[in-house]
């Protein structure tokens, strides 16, 4: 194995807490999305009761409206999270009544697009990406607007659900119309948000990499999007966006250079960098394809 | 799209006070607030000595206490003045520790980046700081602890923050597109965690941004504010708007009546930005009840350009 991959294996797994959860940097409280990426991470390469430790955690924090709270010390309400308490229990298998009901959720749970002013336009012009508010994606907690990252999330978890759960498809297909019409005018994403006051906003690479894994099954729709990912990818100095970018358009059967950084301590980093790493676990946010729905 | 929204709910603090003929609230704290204005060309100037003598001016005393730095990291773009600058940085460091505080940290919890580190490496506090990693804290990714009663809900804020006997709100002055300037007080928009309440943090566009800036500094009350006026950002702001040179850095216990004297200088009326009108029970807004040190804020005001919607708010 690489050492590039090796270090980041290591260091998740000498780094997770006592409760079986990690946090975003070595020694603080456990969170659900670091917790998420590192059983990602590892699995496959760390030994079973390593992942089952941190599965116990995931379960005991998922609240009786079926929705995930964000971390240990969050007792509420659930948030986008719940995507990757999802996608977990599909990568897990366990498709039970937990699963269920965190799909529920997820189907239950929209953004806020607009104000009555911006859906009034969007009735009369139909069709300006401008000024769309027609479609629905997810918020990072309820009661506000749709952004680029949860819903892409939602969406990666719910293609993986789809093969025990019935239903989602217009729900997903919605929200990829949503990604969609947030795209900038550069051709990438950014947090979802493409013009303000009449000024095009730039994409970023690392929400660009993220759209990129909500749209994973609609290769056929992206060109000049992929083409802009790489030119993204050659161009930033974030590892963080670096590391989004090698997994999204992995799934997209694109190679990128393998990354040769030094390990730092941020936990969430050294997850996402093993999973972008040739022999990391990258089809971790890999989705099947359309003819496996149940 | 995206941001569709912003402003739904706003709402106002319950201040209860009269007012006077310009539409400011005539309570506030007792006394007059000291504000601080220091000349600074450049930032090859010998920064520490004026936040040394700002801090002498508004009667810093730091001894034994743990501060925490929260300057205003907002994008990657080391070309324009969007962040604030890592000379002020840097120096506010060094001044600090130089004043016998027992702890001086760095933190920040950008609104749209995730990557602060990047950001920070970007704009370069990583390399042009001593040890930058070993004092800074990623506010978006730290552990938490609830706050009741922020805006009427449970909030969440970081530890380092809540955990600081003193925040030094590190700002760019720079105008708003949506909420007119955005200086030391809305800077605390930083220290709403990232891990809670997403990127952006769109949940205080729900709660209102003035409302939601006078929340957050209800709730932060041991703060004291560095304004870097010495390349700020004019039009449209805080992301693309031009780099103004002001040449001064601006410093006080008061954030509002720091905000209020940066709008002066600005060339802004500080009556008519709404944050300054919901927070003036909670500082000093009115020019008269402002202590002026260092330089007149009048003597060295230079106007920023202000978008169509802002006009009405130029200072006569």
């Amino acid at each position: 194995m690489a050492d590039f991959l090796r270090s980041r294996l290591d260091f998740l797994l000498r780094t997770q807490n006592d409760d079986g959860g990690w946090g975003y940097f070595p020694g603080k409280r456990s969170w659900l999305e670091p917790t998420a990426y590192a059983m990602l991470a590892i699995d496959g390469h760390a030994d079973r009761a390593v992942l089952n430790r941190a599965w116990r955690l995931v379960e005991s924090w998922q609240l009786p409206d079926g929705s995930w709270r964000p971390g240990a010390d969050v007792e509420g309400p659930g948030t986008w999270v719940t995507a990757l308490g999802v996608h977990l229990c599909c990568t897990r298998g366990q498709f039970d009544d937990r699963f269920t009901r965190g799909v529920r959720w997820l189907l239950g749970t929209q953004g806020r697009e607009g104000n009555w002013l911006a859906r009034l336009v969007s009735m009369f012009q139909p069709g300006d990406p401008d000024n769309d508010t027609s479609h629905h994606g997810w918020p990072w907690l309820r009661g506000t607007s749709s952004w680029v990252e949860p819903t892409a999330q939602a969406v990666v978890a719910l293609h993986l659900a789809s093969s025990h759960y019935a239903g989602v498809d217009a729900r997903v297909r919605d929200a990829e119309e949503l990604i969609l019409t947030r795209k900038c005018h550069d051709g990438g994403w950014n947090y979802g948000s493409r013009r303000a006051l009449g000024i095009d906003l730039p994409s970023y690479p690392e929400t660009t990499a993220l759209a990129l894994l909500g749209l994973q099954t609609r290769k056929k729709d992206l060109g000049e999007e992929i083409r802009h990912a790489r030119g993204l990818f050659e161009l930033t100095h974030s590892r963080l966006a670096r590391a989004w970018l090698s997994i999204a358009l992995g799934n997209l059967g694109e190679e990128t250079a393998p990354p040769d950084d030094e390990p730092g301590n941020d936990i969430l980093l050294a997850a996402l960098e093993a999973m972008a790493h040739p022999d990391g676990n990258r089809s971790a946010f890999r989705v099947p394809s359309a003819g496996s729905r149940a | 799209m995206g941001l569709v929204g912003v402003g739904a709910g706003a709402g106002i603090l319950s201040v209860e006070a009269s007012r006077s003929g310009d539409g400011v609230p005539e309570s506030g704290p007792p006394g007059k607030s000291s504000v601080a204005v220091l000349k600074a060309a450049s930032y090859e100037e010998d920064l520490v000595a004026r936040i040394l003598e700002g801090a002498r001016l508004c009667g810093l005393d730091l001894r034994g206490k743990r501060v925490l730095l929260k300057p205003n990291l907002v994008e990657f773009d080391s070309a324009t003045a969007i962040n604030t600058d890592m000379a002020v940085v840097a120096a506010a460091l060094q001044a600090f520790r130089a004043l016998g505080a027992a702890e001086v940290r760095i933190g920040e919890g950008p609104g749209h980046r995730r990557d602060t580190l990047g950001l920070a490496e970007e704009a370069r506090y990583l390399h042009g700081i001593h040890d930058f990693e070993g004092v800074f804290t990623d506010l978006n990714r730290d552990d938490v602890r609830p706050v009741e009663g922020f805006a009427g809900e449970r909030f969440y804020f970081p530890q380092s923050a809540l955990g600081a006997d003193l925040i030094v709100s590190v700002a760019k002055m720079k105008t708003h597109h949506w909420a007119g300037a955005t200086l030391s007080m809305k800077n605390l928009f930083g220290l709403v965690p990232g891990a809670v309440y997403g990127w952006p943090k769109n949940k205080l566009h729900y709660i209102g941004i003035p409302r939601a800036i006078a929340e957050l500094n209800r709730t932060f009350r041991n703060t004291f504010a560095l304004v870097d006026g010495i390349v700020g950002m004019e039009g449209n702001g805080p992301i693309q708007g031009q780099p103004k040179h002001a040449g001064v850095l601006v410093m006080g216990r008061d954030l509002a009546a720091v905000d209020s004297t940066c709008c002066r200088i600005m060339g802004i009326d500080p009556a008519k930005v709404e944050y300054l009108r919901l927070a003036s029970a909670l500082g000093h807004v009115r020019e008269s009840a402002i202590e002026q040190r260092g330089e007149s804020p009048h003597a060295v005001r230079t106007n920023f350009e202000l978008i169509s919607q802002f006009r009405n708010l130029r200072l006569a």
